[in-house]
């Protein structure tokens, strides 16, 4: 193999990628931005509605509102909840004139006052955001009431209040600064690496190979004293390096994105949408330590995905049929992710390392909530260095195939 | 320069070249006509190392396809219709591509592109980027990409097809003006009135197999024909009717 051969390819590649403005925008642009605006723009947004949603007044359709005691209605209205009386609370909910409603029974004062324990029946949406954000600041400003009515029962009893809490639980957090700051959401960094090296190698690798068969410059290619081994090295390199970009772009919008959260949070008091975004992870600080684990994974993840998109858009016969073989690669790349958010469930031992994709995917993980042990990336690093070599030679192994070639 | 032995090429059930063998000396234009699929194609893919034959063996250049693949590629240029360019490279970016994988310097490059300007009329080719070009623009970087290394042996498949009058014109011209006495030409096509303006010799191919061969005026002569054309149906018919 000759290595200058090998670059001149690459450096085709390259050039022809860079001028199309569609994958300079997918590779580049689309990642730096998107990775601040989901994962911290999003947050905010969403914290900011929880946080209207407190300070805001809330509407709760009722029925038999003149059953409610003048204490609860005067709770009800300092938790901000505005009843609004209606005939039918439950079809009132379901058809989206309010989001939750309460149901008083006839008599429920006079019920409460002899000591009989009457029921509140309370209509919600399952699966309505709104909806549970609402009912819980009903249940919440009930529950105070009620709380109200037992340590008046208790004191009228002559017993002191501290009865109905005879112990104390408190909860220490035993994670680390890097774990707390990862969040709940910090497998989202893994599977946003591993989907822009996808993502942004795909172009480059169809073009190079199925692109090349559509176009006819393949043949072209081949009847030149370049080797078949050459050309498949100098195509890989090339979606390697293309992938690599867009990983970084998303992992460069990532940190710049914290950057600046760090920088208003600096500033501003603590917030729901400050404390939301933490959870989403969009307060991590990554140190070099973990920055080099992370490149380095990335860097061998994009490698193994940049032989298989290779491998792939080889058999294709056109840039469409390329693409309707690629896509349910990022399914592969879904689940793996998705499944971080079980981590803690789940420990495969060795096996987890060994398998290319799930394994970059853990140890990535893993590194961004300063989890990871050595011995995990060593095994990692190989195994996703030995499957690139084997999907290389596969791919080899095809490109001399005469029906695969010449398969338009 | 080409000589070629029971080429035989099998796709399976399909024998799309059967027992083939021809020369083709220096400095002289060989037809290969025949109607679509009829195994030109594969001939020439065989002959270009880009597919192995199932039997048979030829020497290009005086080089050993099977054994001397790589040197061979390095010996021939390839002109065909379907062959496409680079959309977002310009003429010049896509010779100085390939001019390098033939290992041949910037400087020569370069040189090399003064003379095929001269010869190919390549003028603003040069400098746009070839998703903008007409077919007839496109011929002429594929056939300047194909002769850019001087290969002393250059196939020439269908490169007609698609192209108006004009460049269609252009490629007939190239091909009558460029060979030289130390270079070998293989022409394939099934339009007879190019292989009747440019071959010196012809080699009809009907169903993978080589079914006559010699100057178009021996050919009509053998078949009692009045022109190319006639003697080729003849040839082909009887040739069905065996």
């Amino acid at each position: 193999m000759r290595l200058p051969t090998v670059w001149h390819l690459t450096k085709k590649e390259i050039l022809s990628t860079f001028r199309d403005r569609r994958a300079l925008i997918s590779n580049v642009v689309i990642p730096l931005l998107l990775m601040p605006v989901v994962m911290l723009g999003l947050p905010r947004v969403l914290g900011g509605i929880f946080e209207s949603e407190a300070v805001s007044l809330t509407p709760v359709a009722v029925e038999g509102a003149e059953f409610l005691p003048e204490a609860m209605t005067g709770l009800l209205e300092l938790s901000l909840i505005e009843l609004r009386p209606v005939d039918n609370v439950e079809s009132a909910v379901r058809d989206g004139d309010v989001s939750t409603g309460l149901v008083v029974p006839e008599g429920f004062d006079a019920q409460l006052e002899s000591g009989e324990a009457p029921s509140l029946t309370i209509h919600t949406l399952a699966g309505n955001m709104q909806s549970e954000l609402a009912t819980g600041k009903l249940n919440a400003a009930i529950g105070m009431y009620r709380q109200q009515l037992v340590t008046g029962a208790i004191t009228a009893a002559g017993l002191d209040a501290s009865v109905l809490e005879p112990l104390r639980i408190v909860t220490m957090d035993a994670s680390t600064e890097q774990q707390r700051s990862s969040g709940m959401f910090g497998w989202m960094i893994p599977f946003f690496i591993a989907m822009w090296a996808l993502m942004g190698g795909q172009m480059t690798a169809i073009d190079a190979t199925a692109g090349e068969k559509e176009r006819g410059t393949m043949e072209s290619l081949l009847v030149s004293p370049v080797s078949r081994f050459e050309v498949v090295i100098g195509k890989w390199l090339a979606t390697m390096l293309f992938g690599l970009m867009a990983s970084i772009a998303a992992i460069s919008g990532y940190l710049i994105g914290g950057a600046i959260m760090d920088r208003v949070s600096a500033t501003a008091e603590e917030s729901a949408a400050d404390s939301f975004s933490m959870v989403m992870g969009g307060s991590l600080t990554i140190s070099p330590q973990v920055l080099i684990e992370l490149f380095l994974s990335a860097v061998l993840l994009t490698a193994f995905i940049s032989a298989l998109l290779i491998a792939i858009s080889m058999f294709a016969r056109s840039f469409k049929e390329a693409q309707s073989y690629i896509g349910p690669l990022s399914i592969v790349l879904v689940i793996p992710a998705v499944a971080m958010q079980f981590r803690d469930f789940f420990d495969l031992g060795v096996v987890q390392y060994l398998i290319p994709i799930l394994n970059a995917i853990i140890v990535m993980y893993d590194t961004v909530r300063g989890d990871s042990n050595l011995a995990g990336l060593a095994v990692t690093w190989i195994s996703l260095a030995v499957f690139t070599v084997v999907l290389l030679l596969f791919a080899y192994r095809n490109f001399k195939r005469e029906d695969v070639i010449f398969r338009t | 320069m080409i000589s070629v032995n029971g080429l035989t090429k099998r796709f399976g059930k399909v024998t799309a070249a059967d027992d083939i063998s021809f020369e083709v000396a220096a400095g002289e234009v060989f037809g290969l006509l025949g109607p679509n699929g009829a195994g030109k194609t594969t001939t020439l893919r065989i002959l270009a190392t880009l597919i192995e034959p199932t039997a048979g063996t030829a020497s290009v250049a005086g080089l050993d396809i099977r054994r001397e693949s790589a040197a061979v590629r390095r010996s021939i240029g390839v002109v065909n219709g379907g062959m496409g360019l680079y959309d977002r490279l310009t003429g010049r970016e896509i010779l100085h591509y390939f001019g390098r994988l033939y290992d041949l310097s910037r400087e020569r490059i370069d040189a090399r592109i003064v003379e095929l300007d001269k010869l190919l009329d390549l003028g603003e080719t040069l400098s746009r980027k070839a998703g903008g070009f007409s077919t007839g623009m496109k011929q002429k970087i594929v056939i300047a990409r194909a002769v850019l290394h001087d290969p002393p042996v250059i196939f020439f498949d269908e490169a007609t097809s698609g192209l108006d009058v004009v460049a269609r014109r252009a490629v007939i011209d190239f091909v009558r003006n460029y060979p030289s006495e130390e270079r070998a030409v293989i022409y394939s096509t099934h339009v007879m009135s190019e292989v009747e303006e440019l071959c010196d010799r012809i080699a009809i191919i009907d169903d993978g197999a080589l079914i006559a061969e010699g100057t178009a005026a021996s050919l009509a002569e053998r078949t009692g024909a009045d022109n190319l054309e006639g003697a080729f149906f003849r040839l082909v018919r009887s040739g069905a009717a065996a």
